[in-house]
């Protein structure tokens, strides 16, 4: 995928002008899947957990180089094809060299951040096979041209006013079509598409070194089905992805469910351990892309590695106030919300991401839903701390956050200032995030009185 | 030298600088005071429904959910005594019968192997699940630490397929069977 991230500020705004309903949409979307999360963290003891998930990825990590040839090692066993590839360049050409053999025309794929990273979809369109993604959400954007506006919900920015004007365009169903029955007409077609494609594509959520088992987890069963019933199944798997052992999944299945949508578990989860035996239904052939596309980089950086724990559960997006506001288009890439902004600067270079870092009201709320306690205030940070340092964001930047922190130390200074810049305009011009506010918002103006006041007021 | 190489000589160069961290022990799994009424309950939550069911029941369960339908697709370790309807390729079948490899009451999961078949488990509207009483773990825990070993594919299942990604509202049945029923054998058979 092209990455857009430089365009950040200009993006969000023309969204929030252009797009009003989408902020509604996507608001209403992300605070069900948080008080699902909240609820779900409730039940159990989740600090533990989350403390634990967090040792073991940190010991997976730290151990990176022997569980890759372990997991190398068992799917072999298995029966799979193992290729490793660096980027989209060897991903592409492993696809096409499988593409060419099967004499493959049609795929059905399951949702998978990873082939939005190494652009799998305009590859096989390039090549002439007919591409279906078969989660619903995904199947939807599809048909728009339209990239994932989050990780776990693609489409949590369309209404169903949208989406009934998409079908009765593209099927004739009726505008007023209720989900059930455009559901039912998505499902005919992709019905159809299981039953003839020769090829089956996923990602992977984990996969455990110690079995070379690939898991995979969803709600409608589209993913079970695209690794049952073609052929060939092939699945790109990011090197981060490992688990050490299988009973590890006892704990990272049901807590990466719980942090995306509240579930105990997802309903569907597929254990794939190689290709079908004799006498039994399934693939022939499967074949797993460990894909590195910056994880090694990410690794050799003391100050940013702690992102490479991430499950891709959406938690952190599904907590941020910033996200809420634009959905995950505006970020300009894969990964969108408080991770795409402490991940893509990783992957594409801070130079290609450079105002994500400051995409963020550093309020916290990420790190607090987080599985595996990334903590994502401290990683913008240190991206922001970059981004001066490299005279990317403004050099003023420096002496005025130094210059705040003195004003905020001394409650005499505070009160001075504040009363000093509540008579002045504010320099909108200035802050390069709130001019793009402020151009769908006319100009901030600051309260006429101070909020110690008005709350004494309030107190009173 | 190929990708493999250089990403692992990648790896290796950057884990030089880092202390390695330690793998956490398994904990003690938590087992519920009664395994089966946590399973049937976690079921209902998942939107299944589950019963605990001696081999009369399970044929009056299956008489029931056969009635007025042509046949059903069978999974291969579905026991002849409950193949009541002829047998009708999954495609076309509304109703595939499963025998799960195991079952856990936690999180109200049932384990289907690809051995025993797997459009059966996926192509039909209604899916029906048999499993053996003693095959209910307690937790996933528990029944991942006690896998000897492992089918081509293991599909775990608690629920029936849903989607809420049109407009946010719930929609059964997606992809996968919108009803999902779950036997309890008590005893073996
Ligand atoms: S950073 Fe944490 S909360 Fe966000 S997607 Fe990754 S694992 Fe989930």
């Amino acid at each position: 995928m092209q990455a857009k991230a430089k365009l950040y500020p200009k993006e969000a705004a023309r969204l929030l002008r252009e797009k009003p309903g989408v902020r509604e949409a996507v608001t209403g979307a992300t605070l069900h899947f948080e008080e699902g999360r909240k609820k779900a963290y409730g039940e159990m003891d989740a600090e533990a957990l989350r403390e634990r998930a967090k040792r073991v990825k940190d010991h997976l990590l730290t151990h990176l180089d022997q569980y890759l040839e372990l997991a190398e090692k068992r799917l072999r066993e298995k029966g799979v094809q193992v290729h490793w590839a660096e980027g989209p360049e060897e991903a592409h050409r492993t696809l096409r060299e499988i593409v060419a053999r099967h004499g493959v025309k049609r795929a059905v794929k399951a949702k998978s951040m990873l082939t939005e990273e190494l652009g799998v979809n305009p590859l096989l369109e390039s090549l002439g096979v007919e591409v279906f993604e078969t989660d619903l959400g995904e199947y939807l954007i599809q048909l728009l041209g339209e990239p994932p506006s989050h990780i776990v919900g693609p489409a949590i920015h369309l209404s169903l006013p949208e989406i009934q004007r998409l079908f009765h365009g593209r099927f004739g169903t009726p505008l007023d079509a209720s989900p059930e029955a455009l559901a039912a007409v998505a499902r005919k077609v992709l019905r159809e598409a299981f039953l003839t494609a020769e090829l089956g594509i996923s990602g992977a959520n984990f996969l455990v070194a110690e079995t070379g088992t690939l898991a995979l987890m969803e709600n409608e069963g589209n993913i079970r089905l695209s690794t049952s019933l073609p052929k060939v199944h092939v699945a790109f798997v990011g090197i981060e992805k490992l688990l050490p052992r299988l009973a590890d999944l006892a704990l990272f299945l049901p807590l990466t469910a719980r942090a995306a949508t509240g579930q105990r578990l997802s309903t569907y989860v597929s254990l794939i351990q190689g290709p079908a035996k004799e006498g039994e239904e399934g693939p022939e052939e499967v074949h797993v892309v460990l894909v590195d596309h910056g994880r090694t980089t990410l690794l050799h950086d003391l100050e940013a590695w702690e992102v490479l724990r991430c499950l891709r559960c959406g938690a952190c997006l599904n907590a941020c106030p910033v996200y809420r506001q634009t959905g995950g288009h505006p970020y300009g890439y894969v990964y969108s919300g408080p991770i795409g902004a402490v991940l893509d600067p990783g992957l594409l270079g801070l130079e290609e991401a450079y105002p994500l870092p400051y995409a963020s009201t550093l309020c916290g709320a990420c790190y607090e839903a987080c599985p595996v306690k990334i903590p994502i205030p401290k990683l913008l940070l240190t991206w922001r701390k970059r981004a001066v340092e490299r005279g990317l964001a403004p050099t003023w930047e420096r002496g005025a956050i130094q210059a705040f922190a003195k004003v905020m130390e001394s409650p005499t200074l505070y009160r001075l200032f504040s009363k000093a810049l509540r008579g002045l305009p504010l320099p909108q011009d200035l802050l390069p995030l709130l001019r793009a506010w402020t151009e769908g918002r006319g100009p901030l103006k600051p309260s006429p009185k101070p909020f110690h006041l008005l709350w004494q007021e309030l107190k009173e | 030298m190929d990708a493999k190489s250089r990403i692992l000589s990648r790896i290796r160069q950057a884990l030089k600088g880092m202390p390695k961290a330690l793998l956490p022990e398994h904990p003690h799994p938590a087992s519920p005071q009664d395994p089966l009424a946590l399973f049937l309950k976690r079921l209902a939550e998942n939107g299944a429904e589950g019963h605990l069911l001696d081999e009369e029941g399970v044929r009056r369960l299956l008489a029931d959910l056969a009635q007025g339908l042509p046949g059903a697709a069978y999974g291969k370790g579905v026991p002849s005594a409950f193949r009541l309807l002829p047998e009708i390729p999954p495609e076309e079948a509304p109703l595939g019968v499963s025998r799960a490899l195991f079952a856990v009451a936690e999180t109200g999961t049932v384990a289907l192997s690809s051995e025993d078949g797997r459009r059966t488990q996926l192509l039909p509207p209604v899916h029906l699940v048999l499993v053996e009483e003693k095959r209910v773990y307690p937790s996933l825990l528990e029944a991942l630490l006690d896998l000897k070993s492992l089918p081509s594919a293991l599909g775990l299942h608690s629920g029936p397929s849903k989607s809420a990604d049109i407009g946010q509202v719930m929609v059964k049945g997606v992809h996968g069977p919108g009803r999902l029923v779950v036997a309890v054998l008590q005893g073996s058979w």
